[in-house]
């Protein structure tokens, strides 16, 4: 039986009295690359914030390395919070310092290590992205994947046990896509990282997902191994991998309400 | 209408909880904070330094000579009609010293530094940038509010005596090129009734308004939201409301030390 990294048990959030996320519960195990799709809006990212301890579930618990993170003070949140790295949907580097300072960051701030071994941790972790001759470059300067991976080196240079993802492949050309993908299956099958990545690209849920869970409207609606989702007769699931308009996820169904509105 | 005054009775009430939270939460950070070893650090509060202070010296220079100068006309033309020309001198220095100087400078300062503070801070709030501190564990408030304030806190009361100076030289200028006045007697009549306790009650005032500038433009930045038009009205918001609340406790300052006789 492998070690539960991070678990939800009975999660619930509200937004302005609307329900964002609604009873979700998963295990998710060492090692192993978990992938939640969804379309925009399913409330995937409102799910990692669950997770990282940026929001508190309204219900529910969410235990990181069976640790509860609802009901920690804010030090030993920081100290959950050392063990796991988060790439973001838009990097999120501050962009006052270089890549290399970036990087340096979190190593400066939770470790006492000597500037000139921070240097070489850093050099490392940017050789490993591919990205040496950028270190002194501003975030500014770089492209949009280039970004990714700076994300990457700094969500990675304090060598953590989970590392979650946000939409690790959205914007970028399938290219840099794929390599970002490899890079993050790299990360958990050499350095045995347990991965948690939002997405809502499929190819990647099929190239690098050890389990995916499927959300919509906030609920969990499918949860299973790549192969069990391809098979799935889940019409969720069948409406999202063939990315058809018309099924039960239905943009337009919210909307109809509007009639009444007009005609008041 | 009603629905109107109860909104902004609302924001008001919760933007004072918050900004009093936010004073809490650095004075935590600067006084608590290095016993559980988490320190400030100082190149970052002496680039804050920098950047809140040297860059508004220029500023704050002109619009302190220029106000010495409009001073020492305008005092020259009332003070002529009762023959006490020389007591433009005097006029001018406690006048600055006492109000002026720590005013205008705060009011230069918040439109210079504090907006730029909201719009910075603001711009990484919206950008995910403040979230991705707390995830790294790193507290944003210990980490960008902490060192903006201390460098408004000790640069904005060095400002204000770099004003005092400039605007002293301003009605110096005047003084003694157009009202003929002799230098000597100029600067003899300034230092007779100009008293220590003008220049540290003004110098009091700018610490109070260096916190004033450093916590409205912190908090704001920090609680922006809804992209870049957010930005745009928590700059905006950072200096209209330093704006107020300085004049405000500028008048209340003025009467404690008045009716205290400080
Ligand atoms: N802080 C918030 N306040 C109000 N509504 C929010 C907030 N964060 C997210 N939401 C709402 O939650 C829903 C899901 O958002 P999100 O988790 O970002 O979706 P996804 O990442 O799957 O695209 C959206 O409808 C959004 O409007
Ligand atoms: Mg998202």
């Amino acid at each position: 039986m492998k070690k539960e990294m991070v678990s939800l048990v009975g999660v619930s959030k509200s937004f302005d009295g609307r329900k964002i996320i609604n009873n979700v519960s998963f295990d998710i195990v060492q090692g192993e690359t978990f992938v939640i799709m969804g379309c925009s809006g399913s409330g995937k990212s409102t799910l990692l914030r669950l997770m990282t301890g940026i929001l508190k579930p309204d219900e529910g618990r969410v235990f990181i390395k069976g640790k509860d993170i609802t009901t920690v003070g804010p030090e030993e949140l920081d100290e959950v919070r050392k063990s796991f790295g988060m790439l973001f949907q838009y990097s999120a580097l501050l962009d006052s310092l270089t890549v290399n300072e970036n990087v340096a960051l979190p190593l400066k701030e939770h470790t006492k290590l000597d500037e000139n071994i921070v240097r070489i941790i850093v050099k490392m972790k940017l050789s490993l992205m591919g990205l040496r001759e950028f270190q002194n470059h501003y975030p500014a300067q770089i492209s949009g994947g280039m970004r990714k991976r700076v994300g990457l080196a700094r969500a990675i240079a304090l060598d953590p046990d989970i590392v979650f993802y946000d939409e690790p492949t959205s914007g970028l050309d399938p290219v840099v896509g794929g390599v970002i993908n490899r890079l993050i299956m790299d990360l958990s099958k050499k350095l045995f990282i347990t991965s948690v990545v939002v997405t809502h690209d499929m190819s990647s849920v099929f190239r690098i997902a050890d389990r995916a869970a499927m959300i919509h409207k906030g609920s969990v609606v499918e949860i299973g191994t790549p192969q069990q989702i391809k098979t799935s007769d889940n019409p969720y699931l069948r409406q999202f991998i063939n990315g058809s308009p018309n099924g039960p996820i239905d943009f337009f169904r919210e909307d109809l309400g509007i009639f009444e509105e007009l005609s008041l | 209408m009603v629905f109107y005054i109860k909104r902004t009775i609302r924001e008001f009430s919760q933007g004072i909880k918050g900004i009093i939270g936010l004073f809490l939460n650095i004075l935590y950070w600067i006084f608590l904070g290095p016993l559980k070893k988490r320190f400030i650090r100082a190149e970052s509060v002496f680039y804050q330094m920098r950047f809140a202070g040297l860059r508004s010296i220029v500023l704050v220079f002109f619009v302190a000579i220029f106000t010495g100068i409009v001073l020492a006309m305008q005092s020259a033309y009332q003070l002529e009609k009762m023959g006490a020309v020389i007591y433009v001198a005097s006029l001018v220095a406690v006048s600055l010293c006492r109000e002026l100087s720590p005013v205008l400078t705060a009011l230069v300062v918040a439109g210079r530094v504090g907006s730029s503070i909201a719009a910075q801070l603001g711009t990484m709030k919206v950008t995910e940038q403040i979230e991705a501190l707390e995830t790294m564990a790193i507290n944003p408030v210990r980490f960008l509010a902490v060192p903006r304030f201390l460098a408004l806190f000790f640069m904005l009361p060095c400002l204000t005596i770099l004003s005092d100076l400039s605007g002293i030289l301003g009605g110096f200028l005047v003084g003694t090129r157009s009202l003929r006045i002799n230098p000597y007697l100029y600067m003899q009549t300034t230092f007779k009734y100009l008293q220590l306790k003008d220049i540290y009650t003004g110098v009091a005032k700018s610490f109070v308004f260096a916190i004033i500038i450093a916590l409205v433009a912190c908090y704001e930045g920090l609680n922006t939201t809804r992209g870049a038009e957010g930005v745009g009205r928590a700059t905006t918001r950072s200096v209209v409301i330093s704006f107020i609340l300085i004049l405000f406790a500028d008048c209340f300052l003025t009467a404690i030390f008045y009716f205290s006789k400080i």
